[in-house]
């Protein structure tokens, strides 16, 4: 994750639910309305990179209860609905709808909040999630062996068919990462075990 | 709705296509200025706020403006990190494509003035780097030779090169048997093609 990286920047721009805590006059605009004055309790969505300071920033009054300038809720991609669809089959849920970079968003905001049961049930998706993966990435790898050569055959492949398609459709970034890295590994493995077989 | 860093957003979305191509696209520029231009406006928005204070704005006291301060100095610092990433990134693809090889004239169309002084600039770094071993070509292929002699065809003109068994004149559409180390580079250069 560093201040360079493309992925975490897309990330950044990911969108959760805030509330306002006080009256702004300048800032209006966020919430579609310029030159009207944001209203204490506005409900806006508010990119990461925006939410995360303004929540973490209190409004530097010295009573008791110095506030943040917001409040933030779970985005809806972790929303009970998905939390629960998560529990009953990690494998059935096509992440990449409910956000493209849906760890990212995950982590940073298990950062932010603590929550312990989402962070185990997060956890468990991706271990349960990951060994899936890693079956496609060998099954689209070992199509080859049998097949002749060539791209044609390996691109024909890569549907793995049905269920594997929808699955493979439904990866968050990461994961397609994931997916790649063992995909080509498994290739790389093999090329270089025919290539010392012919020696 | 348009917001601050939208723009931004752009251009790092243009960054990531980068980074799964092979060539380089052609430069933002438009896209660029246009958030150049709103970091501007955002320094200037924040200097007049602050101009009444004279330096002695006190947060707790004026909280919606420091919180408006904050919403624009995070826009501002959001921009810059975009900018950063979109140009680091066309960095690192050009300076893979001078370690493959590629001849520098080829990609100058879709680069700044900016840029390619920057890849004539690595690539002389590059050079000077390889000149420290002068029997090891630290940009040759990977893959190691199975014959020491290959056919190849001449696809561009070349000119004339010196090998070990006397000079080879490579006019266009002519065919030589030549050692395969002698004209590795030119293969990747795209002048010569490698004949089965």
């Amino acid at each position: 994750m560093s201040y360079y990286d493309i992925d975490s920047i897309l990330t950044d721009a990911e969108k959760i639910p805030c509330t306002f805590q006080l009256d702004i006059p300048d800032l209006g605009y966020l919430d579609n309305n310029p030159s009207h004055t944001l209203k204490s309790g506005t409900r806006i969505q508010l990119p990461l990179w925006l939410a995360e300071m303004l929540a973490i920033a209190n409004t530097g009054s010295l009573d008791e209860q110095a506030k943040s300038f917001v409040t933030f809720d779970l985005p809806s991609a972790l929303g009970n609905d998905v939390v629960q669809a998560l529990k009953a089959d990690p494998r059935a849920v096509p992440l990449r709808d409910q956000s493209p970079h849906f760890y990212g968003l995950a982590t940073h905001m298990m950062d932010l909040s603590e929550e312990q049961e989402l962070a185990a049930v997060l956890r468990k998706t991706f271990v349960t999630r990951a060994s899936e993966i890693a079956l496609h990435a060998r099954k689209v790898g070992g199509a080859n062996q049998h097949g002749a050569k060539g791209q044609a055959d390996e691109a024909s492949n890569l549907g793995v068919g049905g269920a594997g398609e929808e699955f493979l459709r439904g990866l968050d970034e990461w994961e397609r990462k994931l997916f790649r890295k063992a995909h080509d590994g498994t290739r790389a493995g093999k090329e270089w075990m025919d290539s010392v077989k012919k020696r | 709705m348009p917001m601050y860093g939208d723009l931004g957003n752009k251009l790092v979305q243009h960054a990531k296509r980068t980074q799964n191509l092979t060539h380089l696209p052609p430069y933002q520029a438009e896209l660029v200025r246009s958030v150049a231009r709103e970091v501007r406006d955002l320094d200037k928005d924040v200097a007049s706020m602050l101009e009444p204070f004279q330096g002695s704005f006190d947060p707790s006291a004026h909280q919606a403006m420091a919180c408006t301060l904050l919403v624009n100095h995070l826009s501002m610092r959001r921009n810059k990190r975009c900018l950063l990433a979109y140009h680091r990134t066309r960095t690192d693809k050009l300076e893979e494509l001078v370690w493959s090889g590629y001849d520098v004239l080829d990609l100058s169309a879709q680069q700044t003035a900016g840029e390619e002084d920057y890849v004539r600039q690595y690539g002389d770094l590059l050079a000077a780097y390889k000149g420290q071993w002068t029997d090891i070509d630290l940009t040759g292929s990977l893959e190691p030779p199975r014959d020491l002699f290959i056919d190849v065809r001449v696809l561009k003109d070349a000119g004339e090169i010196q090998t070990e068994y006397g000079a080879i004149n490579l006019t266009k559409n002519s065919q030589f048997y030549v050692r395969q180390g002698d004209v590795e580079r030119l293969i990747a250069q795209g002048y010569l093609q490698k004949l089965a």
